[in-house]
Formats: C-alpha cells, structure tokens, sequence
C-alpha cells in the first residue's frame, strides 16, 4: 500500500457521545463499529453509512473498552465501575457481569472462541473470565503486573498484557510461560500486528515501540507525537506497512513501519485522539477523541 | 326380626353394616386358617364358632381370653415332671433354623438357595467324594493299566481365579482352606530354610537350584498312590474339554483337520506355560519327582522333608532367581516332555514329534524356497580409516608446560593488536588449544587476527601464549596441589564431584576473602544449586564468541560473568576483584555484559557441536582472582550506549495457566498431571517482588567487599541480611517444575478436576513448600541475579550517604530520554502531602505502610491520569480522588482494609520494606532534599537552559498556577506518580 492510499480523508462523523469517547473498534469484519466514553454508553454505528444503530445503557462509570465477538453476537465492555459487562448485541441485554477486579477496567478481550474474556485492570491484574460457564468468578487471575494493566491482546495460545511498570507480557498457555520484555516506559497501548509476529506498544515517553514477538527485540521507535498522560491507541494498517497513532493534539500520525518516517500527519480532531482502529480489509480508518466524535476516514 | 323383614318389601340392597356383619364373619374365617396368628397376643380375641366373642358379664371379667378364660390350649395347662439335671446332663442340642420354624415357614424355606456339597468344588467333602467315586469306579472296571488311572490322563479344568489366588497364597488342593500354617514347626524349619538358603546364595550357581525345591516342594512328598494330602490327586475335576475357545457349542473347528487342533493346543500350552509361571510348576509336578531332584538336599535341612506348606510365596527376595530358574528349567522340562510319550497317549507323542519337526504332521519342509532373506552388505571402511579418535585439541593444558619456551619477542607497535594479542593468549592459555582453532577458524578473514596463523605479530602471540601457560599452570597446579593431592589418597566427596564434573562448593575460599560476611549457610544454599548443575554448561564457554575482544580484561569479566549466568551461581572471585570500578561503572559493564551474553546466547542455537573441553579446567580458572581491569575509562564513553541496549529486556518466568483457561483457549495443559503449585497466584507474585530482595542474599559479601569505597554501607548490608532471612521463611516460591511432556499431554486424559484439585491441594507440607522455595529462590537468582544485580549495584547507595549528588548524576546518566515525558510532571513531587506523609513514619514497620498505601494509591492515579480524557469533566472525579486522598482518611482506608487487600497488603509490604530500606530509610526531613535535588538533577537535563534552582521552582508554580485547581492537584498526582516510576526505574 502506497501511502497515498493512506485513509485521510473525512468520509463520515458519528456524533452522538456526550463527552469524550474512549474507544472505538471495528467488529471483526469491518462493517459494524462500537464507541464507547465518558457517557457511560456503548453504541454500535454503521461508519460507512454513518448510522447510529443502538445505544447499549448499564454501565455505571465511563466505559473505558468494548470488543465484539467474532460472531458479532455478544459485546463485552469494561470500564471505571471495576465490572465487566457481557452483552448479548441484539437484544441490549447484560448477559452477565464479571466483578473481581478491585479497580477501574482499562481493557477487555474476547478470545478467539469467545468463551474467555480477559480483562486488564488497575488492579494490577489481568483476569480471564469465563463465558461459557455461569461462574463469575475469574478462571484465572494473572497478578505478576507492578503495575495497572493498560492494554490487553490475545491471540490463539498466548495473552499478552502491556503495562504501566514498563513490560509486556506475554503469557503463553501452550508452555506455561511468561516473557515478560521490559521497555523501561510506561506502556499505555499494544496492539498485535496483523502477521501475529509483533507488538505495537505505545509508550508515555510519546513514543511507539515495534517489538520482535519471537526475540523481544526492539524492532524500530516511531516518534512525533504527544502521548504523555491520556490512555491512547496505536494500530497497524490492514497491511502492516503503516504506522497509526493518534496524538494528544488531535492529529493522526502514519510511520512507514520500517524506516519509522513520518508518512503522513493531519489534524483528525480537536482534542486528544483516544483511539484508531483499522478496518480488517479496506482503506478505512475509525478515530476517536475526547471531543466527543468518531470519525471515518477512507482513502 | 327375620320374621319383620319379611312383611315388608324392600328395594334396592340393604346397608350391610360392616362391623358386625362381614367383620365377624370374616373374623370366624380367619381364625378358622389361623390367620389370626398374625396379630400380637394382645389383640388376639377368642370366639366361638361363629366368630362371637363370648361375654362374661361384669363380674367374670368382660370378654373370655384364652381357651374358655384359662390357657391358650385345649389341653391346658399342664406341668411337666420334673428331671433331674444332675443325672441326665442337658443334651447338647443342635440347633438349627428349623427349631425355631413352624410348619408353613419351613416348607417355605425348602424352596430357597442354600449351599450344596454337590458344587463344592474344592471343598473337602466333595474331593474326598469324587476320590471316592473314582476309587469304585476303578475297582468296578478292570483296567489295563494297573494302578490308580493315572490323573495325567484327565486333564484339570481350567482353574477360575478363587483357586488362583487360593493358590497364590499358599493354598493346595485338597486342603482346608484355614490349614495351620502357623504352626511353630513349620515357621522353624522355614526359617532354617532360609538361613540355609541365604548361605547357598552366595555362590553364582546356587541359587537356580536352591529355588527348585522350594517353588515344587510337593514333588517330594508326591508318591502316585499317597494319602490323602496328595495335592493333585485331591482334586480330579473330571472335566474333559475345558471349553476355552469362542466357538458355538458343539462346534469343532478341527473336525476335519485335527492336525490342526493338535498344533492348536500346543500352542495354548506353551503360550500358557510362558505366561503363568505357576501352572508350569504344577504341571511339571504331575510328571514325578524327577525334576525335583535337581537338587536334592539343596537348603533343606537334613532332617526335614518338604510339604507343601514349606514353599514360602512372600519370600519376594528371591525373585531374581526364579527369573533364572525359568530359563534353566525349560531344557528339563522339554526332557521331561520327551519321557512323556510312555506315559501320555499316542496324541503327546505325535506332539512331540511335531515340535520336533516343526511342521504339522503330514508336511515337509520344502527344500527350495521362494523366499529368500534379503542380505545387505556391511557398509565399506574406507581404507584410510583409522580407528583411533584423534581430538582436535589437547585435553591437558598443563602438558605443553614443557614446551621450550620460544625467544622473547618485542611486542608489535599496534597497541590493539598487542591487547588483542594477549587477550587471545591468554584466553587460549585457560581454555586450552581447541580455542586457538576455533578463533583462527572464525577469524580466518579477519586480517586482524592474522597472527593466530602466522602472520603479523605471529611470534609474539607465541611468546604470550607460552607465558601465559607458565602462568596458568603455576596457579592451576597449586590449585591441583591445594586440592587433588590429598584427595588422591582417599576419594572424597570434592573430588568424586570433581570427576562428575560438579562445581565444588566454594566456600573454602571465599570465606577467607569474605570474613566479614556470617552469611554461611546462604552460600551454602546458592553453592548447592550448583553443584546440581551439569558439567555441560561448561561446554559452551570456549565457543563463546568475544565481544570484548579489544579488551582482554573485560573479556576476561565477561568470560566470568557467564560462567556465572549459566552455572547459575553467585557473583565469585573475578567480580570482586575489580573493586576499583565504581559501582555505577560495575552495573553498566554488567548490563553490558548482559546484552552481549543475550546475543552470543541467540548466535550460539544454530550451532551447538562444540567438542566439550574438560571441566577441570574450567574449575581452575573458576576460581582464580583476575585481575583488576585498568579499562575501566573506556566504559564511561559507552554508556549512552548501554542505556539504550537496557532496553527492551526480556525476561522470562514460569507461570501457570489454570486448566479451564486452557480448555477454554481450547489447548493442552502444560501442567497437567502435575501437582498444583504451592498458592500459585501468591508466589508468583512474591517471587517476582522478591527477586530485588533476594538479589541481596548476595549483596552482603558483595556489599562486604565494594564497602572499601564505602564503609557505612554495612549496616545496610546487615539489614538486608534480615530481612532476606525473614523471607527464607516466608516466601513461598513457584515451583520448579517444567511442563509435562508432550506424551503425556496427549495420552492422559483431561478432566475437569484439576481444577478441583487447585484448591484441594493447596495444603501441602509446609517444609516441602520451604523446601521449594529455596531451591525456587536459588533458581531465581540464578537466573535473574546477575542481570538485575548490575542495576542493584549501580544505585544501592548506603543510608547514611549523601545521596542527593550521586542520584542526580546517576540519573542523568541513566535515563536519558526519559526526562523529556517526565521531568516537568516530576518537579513538584516533593509537594505532594500524600508523599510526606508516606515517609513520616520513625520505625521500619509504620514506615511501610503508608509507602505502601502511597504507592497503590499512586498507582490508581496513573490510571486516573491515564484515562483522563476529559478535562472538564474530570473534575467529579477529581474531587472523589481528592477525598479520599488526604493523609489521614488514607491511613484509615488502609488501616481498615479488608482481608483480602491485607494479603496484597503484605505483599506490598515485602516489596515496600525493600524500597524503603534504601531509599526512605533516610530520615524524613532529608526527603525534601532529596526530591528537590533529584528533580533539579532531571531538570537540568530537561531544560538545560534554566540551571537555578529558584527559576524552575518559580516555573514551577508558574506551571501550576496556571492550572485549574483540579487540574493542579491531578498535576500532583501525576508527578506522583512519575515519582514513583522514577523510583522504579532507579530500582530497576
């Protein structure tokens, strides 16, 4: 992909939230996106049409992160009512709420089957809870953290955490192990490229660290940006070549994944960039802020 | 009545009235069946034939019992003449069931199952009977042949598992089943038995026979025509064809071939011999006493005879030899079957001339066949094969010592080349000649190294190497003298590991450099790890590529510090030595030499065919003093470098996933079918907190060493002491164990109690959990020792010192790029009341607490900051936050937390004490020092323009004046909390 295919262009504005969005995420095939915030809703948009679809009400606190299953049948949220809150997508309904962590709940994800959702919290602590049994009770609780919990990612056989202390750790099931890579900065986001092989980890010292999976080796530091203080994503394009990363001052930023140049750089929004999610297959791009709008961006 | 009822017409059917009618009637009935019998005596009434009770009218008292109001019987009562029991004892009556049945119930129980001598099996009676019947038989029936019919020809059936295990434990047939075994005589002779018998197993030979007559003793005793303790004439079951095959009823599968069942039984036979050793030797008991007498005499004594009883089943010591009688005995036996024919039938002869022949009978063996066995041809030896291994380096360093000593060369003018040059000598000089190979293997273009194959300064490296073989065998051979010589006299356990390749324990010489310390059984511990280590680690040291080869004397360090690393032992010798670096110097050439080993470690996987070198040698250069390094300068220049190698850092732990995770994750267990882990979630945590505290198990003797620099350091050192002695109790360490493989991953099968047995099994013996802490300690620290011990070194700075300095200096040095995100959110920490009051504490333990709340509330407010998004509408929570922030509600919060953040709680403490013994141990009114110079350190750094002190805090309130009042109070806690991670990274 060529970085003029690059999404920069506006193609839609959900508006909606009251207040700051925190997340926004594309469900697994791109069609359908949710926004959570500081309104205390999750709701479900159509960004290619622009559609506001449903508004899902229960949390108590801001919602701080949501994922959909790969079915798009169920949603699970989290946020600062230290709960997380397991949805059924067509009716609205809370099917289930996991209370456990002893903070707010910065992270949710479900697992590749969506019979797990692990959950990173301030607590220190990331926890799995399962989806398949009635138990609320976490099935396992991962407290070798020093710190909150920012970011959570799973894949096939491993949970990965990165955190406030500095590391990311990945825990692997298959072998019983724990890596744990030490960037020595606050880790405030990691995102899983798409060939599984590396971790996007963006740091509070306002810089995004590629890291090799398999070695923990430092791989490339994209830098530019603000990330000092607010809780921000970072992703990769759809086909690894680029860079996402939203800046404090509301301008999205694209490296070149290799050369860690500045592909592109515009002004998304008016306040911090809370969050960007790619789409899995096209040229689109979600970003939210903390002024309230989600935007679409296509080439 | 009768006669009124009859004047009128009546309709329909009268009321009969139950009671008096039908009840009588019935009643009358019933008692005529005795069914009345039923009832208790006290509800039994007596009637007349018509079932009316009779009345006696008041007087006579009311209604008749008994026959006509006096006894129950017609014939009344009548006394029974009376006997005297002194004359006529009272028989003994057998009583039985039947003595207490009435008619009815005893024809009841005719019907019933009850035991039956006609099944008896083995009982005695039916034995005896059917010995009986046969005895009859065979005096009614003129036979051929004279005697008793030989049992042989009747084969016994096939034995269910009761007389299996009846005769497993000693039982034969015929016999009562509670047969005396407990006879004193019996255990007597056994006992002598085996006194005997243990003599006559001294020899080799002995024992095949000696077990002969106690696995058959019957064969002794058994005469043709004996009495009735013959084993295997008690019991005839006359059971021809045992049916043993899977075939219908009737059916005979050989019908029209009995060759075939022939070969067939044959075949059952032998399979059957094979299997069950016990049968054989009943077997072979039928066929006389011939084979019995192997041996006769052997372990018995020779007044005693044999018996059954006298086989002794539980003497399971002599297993080993009944294995050996199997084989021996099989030629006997197939002797024994070869006799058979003259007294077996003609179908036994046709058996053995089978298994003679090997074919069925009415076959040949072909003389020409298709079938030919496909031959290889052995491999050819190439000619110049020499069966003799040649290895590519000497095993002995110490041997060239007698190797004229080449002429005295003057150095080469390239300064580098001359280090490099004795960096290699005297690398090759410790490491034997396979290094030189391997160096001038890998360097062969490298022009640099051209000396190692006689190029430039080839004669000087000669020279070198010479020398320092002259030095390195003096020190080896003292240390030879020191501790082999005497060793060789007697093989002591040094020397018996020596030749295992175990590391010795080190104690002997590094308590004469490390009086000071008392910390003996620690070492004693760590040294322990060690010497579990295998020899192999050793291996791959002389591969190890040189990173610091312009360096010999790091290198030499370096060499040292992975001996280390991959032995997993505590720092040694070589470190200490070097005590003239500083201690930051010491940490970063450690962090160095931490991401040089991790590359060589990553280089080295392809290539793992090293030719082990001898282990000695590495035990002699193990304990040798290097030398101080003079290079230390150069380390300064490199430093930016190492802080960017310090990171990203990998490390790694074991960790547990929990059974259902990974039936959820839809994977195998790693763990399962291993023990739970001692509270995993807890000791994982632990040792993870631990691993700064229990680097200091180390430190002491280190401390002890560096503290020439710095005396007052010792009164750190010691409380570290404490408290790692503290946690040798508490800690509670993962264990140690490794996943299970992958073929019992697969083939046992997954439950869901594993998760039942995590809390189960939590309980587990309190010394093994220590147990496994310690080794799980040593492991730690064995792994991650070193690595985080270089960081320790460099910033563990005694209580007493003025730390403000160094700190900042340090600091600066250390993080770099840190300060830009941090410094300016920094600056005001001091002014945080939640941090003061963290360290208003006097004593240790009041002191840890509030650090510990300090630093989890700290903590809740990196989130907050982190999730501040909304500035505005922040403030609501801002406000709660401010709540519940102010010093006292805080304390109170913590005071009366619950139990389940009291268990956190602790392990905050653990992690806490630590971190206040070094850096809060200072008294609290230095704190605003510390924290003002520490932030001018970074402040300088971040804003190199503005170096007074007054400036940057007027900017400081500058900075915050500007803010909001919420705003400025979240400033704080976020300065806080970078305080915190300053800390952290201080500490790391």
């Amino acid at each position: 992909m060529s970085s003029s295919e690059l999404p920069r262009k506006e193609a839609n504005v959900l508006k909606g939230h009251e207040g700051a969005v925190l997340a926004a995420r594309f469900n697994s095939d791109g069609n359908y996106c949710l926004s959570c915030g500081k309104d205390r809703t999750i709701r479900l948009w159509n960004p290619h049409r622009g559609i506001h679809i449903k508004t899902y009400k229960s949390h108590g606190r801001e919602v701080r992160d949501v994922h959909v299953t790969p079915d798009n049948s169920k949603l699970c949220s989290c946020g600062g009512d230290r709960q997380i809150f397991y949805w059924d997508v067509s009716t609205g309904r809370v099917i289930r709420k996991f209370r456990g962590h002893d903070g707010e709940v910065n992270a949710v994800k479900f697992n590749e089957y969506a019979s797990v959702v692990v959950s990173a919290g301030y607590d220190r602590s990331l926890r799995a809870w399962d989806c398949r049994s009635h138990s609320t009770e976490p099935i396992q609780i991962i407290d070798s953290f020093l710190d909150t919990v920012m970011s959570v990612c799973l894949t096939k056989t491993e949970i990965i955490g990165g955190s406030v202390d500095g590391t990311v750790r990945t825990f692997d099931i298959r072998i019983g192990r724990e890596i744990s890579d030490d960037l020595g900065q606050p880790v405030n986001c990691i995102s899983m490229s798409n060939d599984g092989n590396c971790i996007l980890a963006s740091c509070l010292d306002s810089s995004i660290r590629l890291l090799d999976r398999s070695t923990g080796e430092l791989l490339q530091e994209y830098k530019g940006h603000a990330c000092k203080s607010y809780k921000m994503d970072c992703c990769l394009t759809n086909s690894d070549a680029h860079v996402i990363g939203g800046s404090e001052d509301g301008s999205i930023f694209f490296w070149d994944l290799v050369d860690a140049s500045v592909v592109s750089k515009f002004r998304a929004h008016s306040s911090v960039v809370t969050s960007v999610s790619y789409h899995p297959k096209d040229n689109c791009m979600i970003t939210s802020s903390v002024d309230g709008s989600v935007r679409v961006w296509k080439t | 009545m009768d006669s009124d009822e009859e004047d009128y017409v009546f309709f329909g059917t009268p009321i009969e009235r139950e009671e008096e009618i039908t009840n009588r009637r019935k009643k009358a009935a019933a008692e005529a069946s005795g069914n009345l019998r039923a009832l208790p005596p006290w509800k039994q009434e007596v009637r007349d034939e018509e079932g009316r009770r009779r009345f006696h009218g008041a007087f006579t008292g009311g209604f008749s019992a008994g026959y006509f109001n006096t006894v129950g019987t017609k014939e009344g009562w009548a006394p029974q003449s009376f006997t005297s029991s002194r004359k006529n004892r009272a028989e003994v009556k057998q009583q039985s069931i039947f003595n207490f049945l009435d008619e009815d119930e005893k024809a009841e129980l005719e019907g019933t199952l009850g035991t039956s001598s006609q099944f008896d099996t083995f009982g005695f009676t039916a034995a005896e009977h059917a010995r009986k019947q046969a005895d009859k038989e065979q005096k009614q029936r003129p036979s051929a042949i004279p005697g008793p019919v030989p049992d042989e020809l009747v084969l016994p059936a096939s034995e269910s598992i009761g007389v299996k295990l009846l005769l497993k434990m000693g039982w034969r047939h015929g016999r009562a089943i509670n047969d005396s075994r407990a006879s004193s005589l019996y255990d007597a002779r056994r006992e002598a038995r085996k006194a005997l018998l243990a003599f006559a197993s001294e020899d080799a030979k002995a024992p095949c026979p000696a077990d002969e007559p106690v696995e058959e003793p019957e064969s002794f005793t058994v005469q043709p025509s004996d009495d009735d303790t013959r084993s295997s004439q008690s019991l005839p079951a006359f059971v021809c064809n045992p049916k043993q095959d899977l075939h219908g009823l009737g059916y005979d599968p050989f019908k029209h071939a009995p060759e075939f069942r022939e070969k067939k039984r044959l075949h059952l036979l032998n399979d059957k011999q094979r299997g069950d050793r016990k049968t054989m030797s009943i077997k072979d008991s039928l066929f006389g006493s011939k084979s019995g007498k192997a041996a006769p005499g052997f372990g018995i004594g020779a007044l005693e005879e044999y018996d059954a009883e006298d086989e002794d089943i539980y003497a399971a010591g002599y297993d080993f030899e009944e294995t050996c009688i199997e084989d021996d005995e099989e030629p006997s036996r197939l002797g024994i079957e070869s006799k058979q024919p003259s007294r077996l039938s003609i179908e036994s002869k046709q058996k053995v001339v089978a298994r003679d022949q090997g074919v069925l009978p009415g076959f040949k063996v072909a003389s020409v066949s298709d079938y030919q066995l496909e031959r290889f041809d052995p491999p050819v030896i190439p000619k110049d094969f020499v069966p003799h291994h040649k290895f590519p380096g000497p095993l002995e360093t110490l041997k060239k010592l007698d190797v004229p000593s080449p002429p005295e060369v003057p150095p080469p003018d390239d300064s580098n080349l001359k280090l490099l040059i004795e960096g290699v000598a005297k690398l090759v000089a410790r490491c034997g000649k396979l290094f030189e190979d391997l160096s001038r293997k890998k360097n062969q273009s490298n022009p640099l190294f051209s000396f190692l194959s006689g190029g430039n300064g080839h004669d000087y490296y000669e020279r070198r190497l010479w020398e320092e073989h002259q030095k390195f065998g003096d020190q080896a051979k003292l240390l030879l003298d020191g501790k082999l010589s005497p060793s060789t006299q007697k093989m002591t356990a040094e020397s018996r590991g020596k030749l295992l390749g175990e590391k010795p324990l080190e104690r002997s010489s590094r308590e004469t450099t490390t009086s000071s310390v008392a910390s003996g059984e620690f070492q004693l511990q760590f040294n322990l790890s060690d010497t579990f280590k295998k020899p192999d680690s050793f291996s791959k040291l002389p591969e190890v590529a040189k990173p610091f080869k312009d360096d010999p004397a790091k290198q030499e360090r370096f060499e040292q510090f992975l001996k280390e690393k991959y032995e997993g032992g505590l720092r040694s010798t070589g470190y200490t030595a070097a005590s003239n670096m500083s201690e930051a110097a010491r940490a970063r050439e450690k962090l160095d030499f931490e991401a040089a080993a991790e590359a060589i470690e990553k280089g080295k996987r392809g290539k793992e065919s090293m030719v082990p070198t001898q282990p000695l040698d590495f035990l002699a250069s193990g304990m040798q003093f290097t030398s101080g390094g003079l290079e230390q300068v150069e380390n300064s220049h490199a430093e930016d470098l190492v802080t960017k190698k310090m990171y990203p850092r990998r490390e790694e732990f074991q960790w547990r996933p929990s059974p259902i995770l990974c039936k959820r994750f839809d994977l195998i267990d790693p763990f399962m079918g291993k023990p739970p882990p001692a509270p995993r979630a807890r000791s994982k945590i632990d040792s993870l907190l631990f691993i700064p505290d229990s680097v200091k198990v180390a430190k002491p003797e280190e401390v002890a060493i560096t503290n020439r620099d710095v005396p007052a350091a010792q009164t750190g050192a010691q409380m570290t002491i404490e408290d790692v002695a503290e946690q040798e109790i508490e800690i509670v360490a993962e264990n140690v164990e490794r996943p299970v493989d992958l073929y019992k991953a697969i083939f046992s099968d997954d439950s869901d109690d594993d998760v039942e047995d995590l809390n189960t099994k939590k309980a587990q013996d309190p010394e093994k959990k220590t147990e496994v802490a310690t080794t799980a300690l040593n492991r730690l620290i064995a792994g991650d020792f070193l690595e985080s011990l270089g960081k320790e070194l460099g910033f563990e700075v005694p209580p007493d010192t003025p730390y403000s300095t160094n700190k900042a200096n340090d600091l600066r040095i250390e993080t770099p790029n840190s300060d830009s995100g941090n410094a300016k959110l920094s600056t005001g920490t001091y002014l945080n009341p939640g941090n003061e009051t963290a360290q208003d504490g006097d004593s240790q333990k009041s002191k840890s607490i509030p650090v510990r709340s300090g630093g989890y509330n700290s903590g809740k407010h990196t989130v907050g900051l982190l999730n501040v998004s909304g500035k505005v509408n922040e403030d609501k929570f801002a406000q709660e936050d401010k709540k519940v922030k102010s010093p006292s509600s805080r304390r109170r919060n913590w005071s009366s937390s619950s139990s389940s953040e009291d268990e956190r709680s602790r392990k905050h403490s653990k992690r806490h004490r630590y971190r206040s013994s070094d850096s809060y141990s200072d008294p609290s009114s230095d704190d605003r020092e510390h924290y003002c110079s520490r932030s001018k350190g970074k402040r300088e750094r971040s804003s190199r323009e503005k170096s007074s002190r007054s400036r940057k805090h007027s900017k400081d309130h500058k900075h915050r004046s500007r803010d909001s009042p919420s705003r400025s109070h979240r400033g704080s806690e976020r300065e806080h909390s970078e305080a915190r991670k300053e800390k952290r990274k201080r500490r790391d």
